[in-house]
């Protein structure tokens, strides 16, 4: 009678350490370079998610797979029992599955998201502007004399503040490296920003590439640039190679 | 000769249609050199709409429904056997089927679409298809997909089933079923017309100011079909309602309605109302294209953010109008293949109207990276991760449901089982999507492509499959092949697991969705991802030869193959016009199994009565 009981929950603490395992002792769950603060937060919240889900599936499983290999008939000659509900069976599914939502609600779900604020609202040490234009973007550094350039150059350790615009559609920008992403919407600024702590460029690795994510027509997908991190020294190097062009009046 | 005349009234649809976009054109045409703007994009719009109306008017509506306007008599059209399918049909079964094979049609021709998409997706690099084609290829295949799964099992299997299972003769309005149905033709004709008109670029979503254009004009054909399919759905949501609250049979109680019934009904209220908003988003759009008003242009005072909300007010809900008759579907078999009581009934019913009143409320986390305001990402992602709650729910009950039970593992019970797995998937890597930390990364990438095509693939696709076997014998009055049909579940369900699961590793790796090209480090798993595909693609084949065939020439079904409870196996195979001779009787709950001596209905049969209940359960 309980036999049937005492195998799934067998079964069910095997999956689980085997899901467990594959996700914290295999390079299977492994992600992609993350080479800013803000890349640290989100790889720790989804982390932290697959870890906890993990109990779920392997439970659903466990049922799953022991019924249908145990609970087999060949025909509609035979019923199962009237069983309608099993009151304490509802009650620990209910709780079990409103704590795990509850949880994930308050953490990873609003700490990171204030995590993220918190890092937003630190001091901006480089302003860069963004815009999106079918199918490029302009990117621009208004407080290093206002050049323009078509790759986008960050040094390692500041925190830098993208100002995202569009004139035509929606874009978005997307720097994978980073995790960052945020809409460039016409007719209205947005912002986002990241504080950079690996060097690293494009040619090396794809990540670090400025993405557009939105679809925006016709060449969307060749809508991206190169992205560079640079060590301070050789960002000043790189600023004052680029063209200067005289302060706009206001 | 005869078979010819089989089409005599899409003959005289079409020629209607051709006289309504002539006189649409025109009338286009006379406003547009009154107000000096210029005239293609009216001329589309208002021909449209003309061809719309003669279609309907010639296909029968003007015989079975229009006359009566003008206080002539309605008229029948008459015709019968195989061609009752062809012409504006008011049996709810006819409907039905029309629904049912149209829609497997476009799954077929979608499915196609995404080979297409799959096959450029080999390399990185843009080879097979220039920019615009694969825009609209992709595009197409969206939409298409969209329509497949919100009209399938409601336009469908409601339709053909619902009645029946609550012993009605037919639906509460079964001519505004019927032109429900028949507006669904002009809209696939507009789809697949679009790439004749410089293709459509903007996705299913549509969102403006990508769409309001000015080029290219397919986007308008996909505006305009995406309106009127909005008004087919919202037609069928209300027909649902009213006939679930008004003809049940006596004695069908709101407890003892099958829960099939129920997820229809909780899925027709969004159907009813949500839909209206995308309607208005879509014709807002069409204004601004058309008429030349600002809704969503920056530059003179519109917003292009407003549009987004709008959008996703209905379409986020939408994805449960697809789902919730999913779960419906997936629960009834489950109880009637395991010989077991449905487990938690009045729980499951409850979480259904959970789901709904929470749908509405969840819209804004596809837009935690729009650029809306900050300070609503927090309530967003509380509420979208409440519904967890009501779905895990479903879940509950289908492993409460099967445990201990008898399980017979036919084919549709192998297709509801997949339900469970593929939508375990779904729903769990929903939650990386609804946390805005990882959301932030994942937005517009492949794991949301991976993620919509488990939950609505894998739930909702697989439960079409697995009603399509269950009530096969009731719509055709023959069995399908087992065999093949067994070959067809394993044969799809490994391949759609392998094609679609390494789709997360792409989303995180740094694909993004709706692109031809990509960067190289991901071109390894594209390739194996396409080549699975295409196995994935041929599996399908096996389908389409089982109906086909089994249609034909299949063993004669009988009445109740699968000896489940409710009421649709407790008339013949297929059922007559009226359904029942006279109506049944229902005395008791539809899912007792185990209960010796339980009933379900009283069913009169032609020629002697019998019950349903007794007959069937065993004392074992």
């Amino acid at each position: 009678m309980n036999r049937d009981r005492v195998i799934v929950f067998f079964l069910w603490f095997v999956l689980w350490a085997l899901g467990e395992f594959l996700i914290i002792g295999t390079n299977l769950f492994r992600y992609p370079v993350a080479a800013a603060e803000e890349a640290t937060i989100v790889d720790s919240a989804f982390r932290f998610l697959t870890v906890l889900a993990v109990p779920v599936p392997a439970f659903v499983l466990s049922v799953l797979v022991y019924s249908v290999l145990r609970f087999r008939s060949s025909g509609p000659d035979q019923d199962g029992p009237p069983v309608h509900i099993n009151r304490s069976w509802a009650v620990f599914w209910l709780a079990w599955t409103t704590g795990l939502t509850l949880f994930v609600m308050v953490f990873p779900g609003v700490t990171g998201v204030l995590e993220i604020r918190h890092h937003a609202s630190k001091p901006v040490d480089l302003l860069v502007h963004a815009q999106g234009i079918r199918y490029a973007w302009v990117l621009t550094y208004p407080e290093l004399g206002g050049f323009s350039t078509q790759e986008l150059v960050v040094p390692v350790g500041k925190h830098v503040r993208f100002e995202v615009t569009a004139n035509d559609v929606l874009h978005s920008f997307w720097i994978p490296a980073f995790r960052i992403k945020i809409d460039a919407v016409p007719g209205m600024t947005t912002t986002v920003s990241a504080t950079p702590t690996l060097t690293g460029n494009f040619a090396e690795d794809p990540q670090f590439r400025l993405q557009c994510a939105e679809l925006c027509g016709l060449d969307h997908n060749k809508m991206r640039l190169p992205v560079r991190v640079v060590s301070e020294p050789d960002f000043a190097a790189w600023v004052a190679a680029q063209p200067t062009r005289p302060a706009r009046t206001p | 000769m005869s078979t010819l005349a089989g089409f005599r009234w899409i003959g005289r649809g079409l020629l209607f249609a051709l006289v309504g976009l002539a006189v649409g054109a025109a009338f286009a045409l006379g406003l547009t050199g009154l107000t000096g703007r210029p005239p293609a994009e009216p001329v589309i719009a208002l021909g449209y709409t003309g061809a719309l109306l003669g279609w309907l008017l010639g296909v029968g509506l003007w015989d079975v429904w229009a006359r009566e306007w003008l206080g002539l008599s309605t008229r029948s059209l008459g015709a019968e056997g195989w061609q009752r399918y062809f012409r504006f049909n008011t049996d709810h079964k006819v409907v039905g089927v029309q629904y049912l094979v149209t829609f497997v049609v476009i799954l077929l021709l979608a499915g196609l679409l995404a080979v297409l998409l799959r096959i450029e997706l080999m390399s990185p690099g843009q080879e097979l298809l220039q920019p615009r084609d694969f825009n609209t290829t992709m595009s197409l295949h969206g939409i298409m997909m969209v329509a497949v799964a919100v009209a399938t099992i409601i336009g469908g299997f409601a339709n053909f089933a619902l009645p029946l299972l609550i012993g009605a003769e037919d639906v509460a309005f079964p001519r505004v079923n019927a032109f429900s149905y028949w507006i669904i033709p002009p809209v696939a004709v507009l789809l697949l017309l679009t790439p004749f008109f410089g293709g459509f670029d903007t996705g299913w979503t549509g969102y403006p100011p990508l769409s309001v254009g000015p080029v290219p004009q397919g986007t308008l054909l996909f505006l305009l079909a995406f309106l009127t399919f909005g008004l087919s759905s919202i037609l069928g949501g209300m027909n649902f309602l009213v006939t679930i609250a008004k003809l049940r049979a006596p004695g069908m109680t709101w407890g003892r309605l099958p829960i099939f019934v129920w997820s229809v009904f909780a899925a027709a209220i969004i159907s009813l109302t949500a839909t209206q908003f995308v309607a208005a988003g879509l014709l807002m759009v069409i204004l601004d294209r058309v008429v030349g008003t600002a809704f969503f242009d920056a530059a003179r005072g519109g917003d292009a953010l407003l549009f987004e909300h709008v959008f996703w007010f209905y379409s986020h809900p939408a994805v449960y109008i697809m789902i919730l008759p999913a779960f419906g579907i997936e629960l009834e078999i489950l109880s009637h293949f395991s010989r077991k009581p449905l487990f938690g009934y009045k729980l499951v019913v409850g979480s259904f109207f959970a789901i709904v009143a929470l749908s509405f409320l969840v819209w804004a986390h596809h837009l935690y990276t729009s650029g809306m305001q900050d300070f609503l990402h927090i309530p967003f992602m509380i509420t979208t991760e409440l519904i967890s709650i009501p779905t895990g729910v479903v879940f509950l009950a289908a492993l409460g449901t099967i445990w201990r039970g008898r399980l017979w593992l036919t084919t549709p019970m192998l297709f509801v089982l997949a339900v469970v797995f593929n939508f375990l998937i779904g729903g769990l890597t929903g939650i990386f999507l609804a946390d805005v930390p990882t959301d932030i990364h994942l937005q517009d990438t492949y794991f949301v492509v991976a993620h919509f095509h488990y939950t609505i693939v894998g739930g909702e696709v697989f439960a079409i499959f697995a009603g399509i076997y269950y009530w096969f014998p009731k719509i055709t009055g023959r069995m399908y092949n087992e065999n093949l049909g067994k070959l067809h579940f394993w044969w799809m369900f490994l391949l759609y697991n392998a094609t679609f699961l390494p789709m997360f590793w792409t989303g995180v790796w740094g694909m993004n969705r709706r692109v031809a090209d990509y960067t190289p480090n991901l071109a390894t798993l594209n390739q194996v991802i396409s080549i699975l595909s295409f196995m994935l693609a041929a599996s399908f084949l096996v389908f389409v030869y089982n109906m086909v065939v089994s249609w034909a020439r299949g063993a004669a079904a009988a009445a109740s193959p699968w000896r489940a409870r409710t009421l649709e196996w407790q008339t013949s195979s297929p059922p007559p016009l009226e359904n029942f001779p006279a109506p049944p009787q229902v005395v008791g709950y539809p899912y007792d199994y185990g209960t010796p001596g339980a009933v379900h209905a009283i069913v009169p049969v032609a020629g002697g009565s019998a019950d349903a209940g007794t007959k069937e359960t065993s004392h074992g």
